[in-house]
């Protein structure tokens, strides 16, 4: 399916930011993968008209960046990190808890299209490992026990946004820092929720 | 800064120019640094890490790529220290551990980079046990191009290519990491119109040709350099034949035309010279049981022209002969007038509806190409220049991306109004290709014009234009800047039939000219007007009329039908001459091939013949035929005959002129409907003998603008057949907003399309699907 006009009208708005169109196929590339949850060939097409370059040239982006999804993701994407602080704070069963719970293995999506599981590398929450994303909005001070917790939340309660601030009050421990402020938007699909593009949604707490 | 600096490499002080890469430097000393993906007509990248050399820096040596670190005052460089030894080591070690090594069924094997630089630079074992990764065998990436991943150690070069010379990049890398792969997007081939180059640069075996896969080794291969009669250009060659069969053409490397580069059609269009179609016995048309042999065939020709009542002789020749068999053909006309009271008019026609005056003769100064890069302005008033002279679109666009300011005016180059600085459409230009407005009202025009460096490429856009714009807009140019211009003949060597035929006229003159009331006798050699000419149809009412009709060709076609006798003739690779290109530089054409059959070349035919009817003898080789022509010359001292041509400083080529007349009339129109445009493929007896490109001429397909297709024509279906009078074709449409309002875009050199009148209105209905036609 071709993109709707209201995409294309804020496509253009987003590359009107930018002195040369073809700056803008970041973001763009975030709106194909908040439309179908991965980056599909037609709006690959609909990309490379609407900055002037070639099909193959948005697809060499998209594919060499781990977080525009070539296959469809869950609605939510669950992404534990991995790295050396979260390894020490005990990620290892955070992520066996992940797995058993969806019984997904890495990058794999279950039938439902809900979960989405994959192990990354350092998310940048090291002062409250071990860490996980949910559609990159981030809970911190995470157990075993919480985790799980947090995926049948998820399962049950199918929320449309995901908001970093409720997860972690509702499932997270440790926080790296106590002091930021409160945020309220969150991301409704596999890609960050950013305000300049549209991808954050406000959600009333 | 001085012109040139001081660098030390090895021990050993060599000067460079400020500003070079290393690596260049390096070379113009004679001091080889491996490499694969530097490449000396493309941006460096750094991709390989092989040219990497030690330089010394204020903290001690480094490690540098010689490919991205320019040259400075004093650098130290050392190419072949214990230390740089040991990085080569590496780098093929690590090159390697992906690469198949399957060199025995490789076409690359013998002429590979990878192969000869490990042998010469390489750790010698591998201490890699574990699996390579594996992709599918050769894939298809278009109609003539496979590539094979599991061989590619991305380089970039022929993405690079694709990028930044060619300008269509359909090849990108996918993915990352060790899943990296040059890729297309699916249903998105690598059609560009350059693509055999990128097969000609990759360092390994990982693109290659339909047209040479499996064919041959390349220690078997025989090799002669010689100039393409693709186009005008003259591109630099190099034919690789072995047993007798051509199986490859390279691109040469020549400063001053192609760079390197060539189309896809100059690459790959030589199979006909083997295909079976062949003629190679001289055949008598209306009597196909009747074989003669050369004597009697030309004993037949003799006693035509012998045989009395003034018979007027008409030559209609193409662009593929070399300036000597112009010369020999000159020479006989010539020699006929001299004979008295027997022949009527003897004339000389190019086969060619885009010639016209021309600007020649010390009246205006010409342009080299190497000028376009030094030009601030670029003003294009041509037909299509990436269909019919590729590799100079390759040196516009290289001009381009220096900075050069490209101005474009309309309708047949709107394929490449994205490098225009300026594009001239509708606004400017009607649809008859004259000015709408003042040349000095245009706006945008002048800023770049006036008191700038220039270079005007101009010829006509149209078969049917009226040339007094183009005259205007030279003169216009000539008053306000510094002009030089390069006249767009775009055929093979029209220049050098220019050059060596006392007067040139058009297909246009020989049907006015053509009197039915007399005896006549027409010559076709390598030229086939009844197919791709907006004459076609007269001059076919004028053969059938003719009394004796002689062909000399290569192939049976439209206009060896309606001939009496048909020779057989030589082609690339099979003749030896000289070939003169669009700036006048004199290039070699070698022999490398036996003519097939008992073909011989267009002047033996015509030195028989003058022997048959006893005419003056000057000549009985190539190589007299080249001193004769050579005397012409006005530049003396710089002289293209063979001699001159084989010397190593001359295998650019030599640039001089003669002087040149051209008689042909200006023929107007007041109301073009349809714009005849010549694609790079197209239906030419060599190219549909040439099975790996000659279904690239397949696509018929016509263009115009939204508001033609939605408001005159009312059509809503891309395939539409296209009417006038008894002449119905199909076609798909393709839309072109850069087209003016009211004129359809027909490529006349595919088939179907010769015989529409473009003054005249077509119909166009949606295509009937085939329930409709009642097809079963």
């Amino acid at each position: 399916m071709s993109w709707e006009k209201e995409l294309i009208d804020k496509a253009n708005e987003i590359i009107e930011l930018y002195p040369e169109k073809r700056s803008a196929l970041g973001p763009l590339l975030y709106l194909a993968q908040e439309k179908d949850g991965y980056i599909s060939n037609d709006s690959i097409i609909q990309i490379s008209n609407l900055v002037g370059i070639t099909e193959v040239q948005v697809k060499s982006v998209a594919s060499f960046y781990s977080m525009y999804k070539e296959e469809q993701t869950g609605k939510y994407l669950l992404s534990v990190c991995k790295s050396i602080s979260c390894e020490i704070n005990d990620s290892r069963s955070v992520i066996d808890s992940v797995k058993n719970f969806t019984g997904l293995e890495n990058y794999e999506t279950d039938n439902d299209k809900v979960f989405t599981f994959e192990e990354v590398e350092c998310i940048g929450a090291c002062g409250g490992a071990p860490a996980v994303q949910v559609n990159y909005e981030t809970v911190e001070g995470l157990t075993p026990e919480k985790s799980l917790q947090m995926c049948e939340w998820l399962k049950e309660e199918r929320p449309e946004l995901v908001v970093a601030d409720e997860l972690q009050e509702k499932f997270g421990g440790v926080k790296s820092f106590d002091w930021a402020i409160k945020d309220n938007t969150g991301s409704s699909y596999s890609v960050p929720g950013f305000q300049n593009i549209g991808t954050a949604k406000e959600k009333n707490l | 800064m001085t012109d040139q600096i001081k660098i030390n490499v090895n021990g050993s002080e060599i000067s460079s120019k400020p500003d070079q890469l290393i690596i260049e430097a390096c070379e113009d000393s004679g001091i080889h640094i491996p490499r694969f993906c530097w490449h000396k007509r493309m941006d460096p990248v750094g991709m390989c890490r092989m040219c990497l050399v030690e330089i010394e820096t204020p903290r001690g040596k480094a490690l540098v790529p010689s490919c991205t670190t320019k040259v400075s005052e004093d650098l130290v460089v050392e190419t072949e220290s214990e230390v740089v030894k040991k990085a080569q080591e590496g780098v093929l070690e690590f090159l390697l551990i992906n690469h198949p090594l399957d060199c025995p069924v490789c076409d690359k094997a013998g002429e590979c980079p990878l192969q000869d630089q490990t042998m010469a630079y390489g750790p010698g074992e591998s201490r890699f046990v574990e699996d390579k990764r594996h992709f599918e065998k050769p894939i298809p990436i278009s109609e003539i191009i496979l590539l094979d991943r599991e061989r590619c150690i991305l380089c970039a070069r022929c993405t690079r290519f694709s990028d930044e010379i060619s300008g269509d990049p359909l090849i990108e890398f996918i993915q990352r990491g060790n899943k990296t792969q040059v890729n297309t997007f699916p249903d998105e081939p690598f059609r560009s119109y350059f693509s055999g180059n990128t097969v000609q640069i990759c360092p390994v075996g990982a693109l290659t040709s339909t047209s040479y896969r499996f064919k041959a080794r390349p220690w078997d291969l025989k090799k002669v350099s010689s100039t393409s009669n693709c186009s005008s250009v003259g591109c630099s060659i190099e034919l690789n034949v072995s047993q007798n069969k051509m199986l490859r053409i390279l691109g040469e490397d020549n400063e001053f035309t192609n760079q390197g580069w060539l189309s896809d059609k100059g690459r790959y269009n030589f199979e006909y010279l083997h295909s079976e179609k062949r003629i190679e016995e001289p055949l008598i048309v209306k009597n196909s049981s009747k074989k003669p042999n050369i004597n009697e065939a030309m004993d037949l020709i003799s006693n035509e022209i012998l045989k009395g009542g003034d018979p007027n002789i008409s030559f209609i020749v193409g662009h593929n002969s070399t300036n000597e068999e112009y010369f020999a053909l000159n020479n006989f006309a010539e020699n006929l007038k001299k004979v008295e009271n027997t022949f009527g008019n003897i004339d000389i026609y190019l086969s060619d509806d885009y010639l016209y005056s021309g600007f020649f003769n010390g009246d205006h100064s010409l342009a080299e190409i190497k000028d376009l890069d030094s030009a601030d302005t670029i003003v294009l008033w041509a037909q299509d220049i990436k269909d019919n002279l590729p590799t100079l679109y390759l040196r516009i666009k290289q001009a381009v991306r220096n900075g050069k300011k490209l101005l474009i005016f309309g309708h047949t180059n709107t394929a490449i109004k994205d490098i225009a600085e300026e594009y001239f459409g509708g606004d400017i230009v009607t649809n008859n290709f004259e000015f709408n407005v003042n040349i000095s009202d245009i706006p945008n025009f002048s800023r770049h014009i006036d008191g700038k460096e220039v270079i005007a490429i101009v010829g006509k856009a149209s078969p049917l234009q009226n040339t007094n714009p183009i005259s205007e807009l030279i003169q216009y140019l000539e008053a306000n800047s510094n002009l030089k211009i390069l006249n767009c003949f775009s055929k093979g060597n029209t220049f050098g039939a220019l050059q060596n035929l006392n007067l040139v006229k058009g297909l246009n003159e020989f049907v006015n000219e053509f009197d039915i009331s007399k005896r006549n006798i027409v010559f076709t050699i390598g030229a086939n007007p009844v197919n791709n000419s907006i004459y076609s149809l007269k001059i076919k009412d004028s053969l059938v009329n003719a009394d004796f009709v002689v062909s000399m060709d290569l192939f049976k076609n439209e206009t060896t039908e309606l001939s009496d006798i048909i020779l057989p003739t030589t082609s690339l690779g099979e003749k030896e001459g000289t070939f003169t290109n669009l700036e006048m530089r004199t290039l070699m054409q070698n022999k490398i091939l036996p003519p097939p059959g008992s073909s011989l070349n267009e002047w033996e035919y015509l030195l028989t013949l003058s022997k048959k009817i006893n005419l003056e003898q000057v000549y009985d080789s190539e190589t007299q035929l080249n001193a004769l022509l050579c005397k012409d010359y006005l530049d003396e001292d710089n002289i293209p005959s063979f001699d001159n041509l084989n010397k190593p400083s001359n295998l650019n080529g030599v640039l001089n002129s003669k002087t040149i007349n051209i008689n042909i009339e200006n023929v107007d129109s007041t109301n073009l409907e349809i714009l005849f445009v010549h694609r790079l493929y197209g239906d030419s007896s060599t190219q549909i003998n040439s099975p790996s490109i000659s279904m690239l001429s397949s696509e018929r397909f016509i263009e115009m603008n939204s508001a033609t297709y939605f408001g005159s024509y009312m059509l809503y279906s891309d395939v539409v057949t296209l009417i006038q009078g008894e002449i119905s074709v199909q076609v798909n449409v393709n839309i072109n907003d850069n087209l003016p309002d009211n004129l359809l875009v027909v490529p006349i050199n595919r088939r179907g399309f010769q015989n529409i009148n473009p003054e005249k209105k077509v119909e166009l209905e949606v295509a009937k699907s085939r329930e409709q036609l009642n097809v079963s």
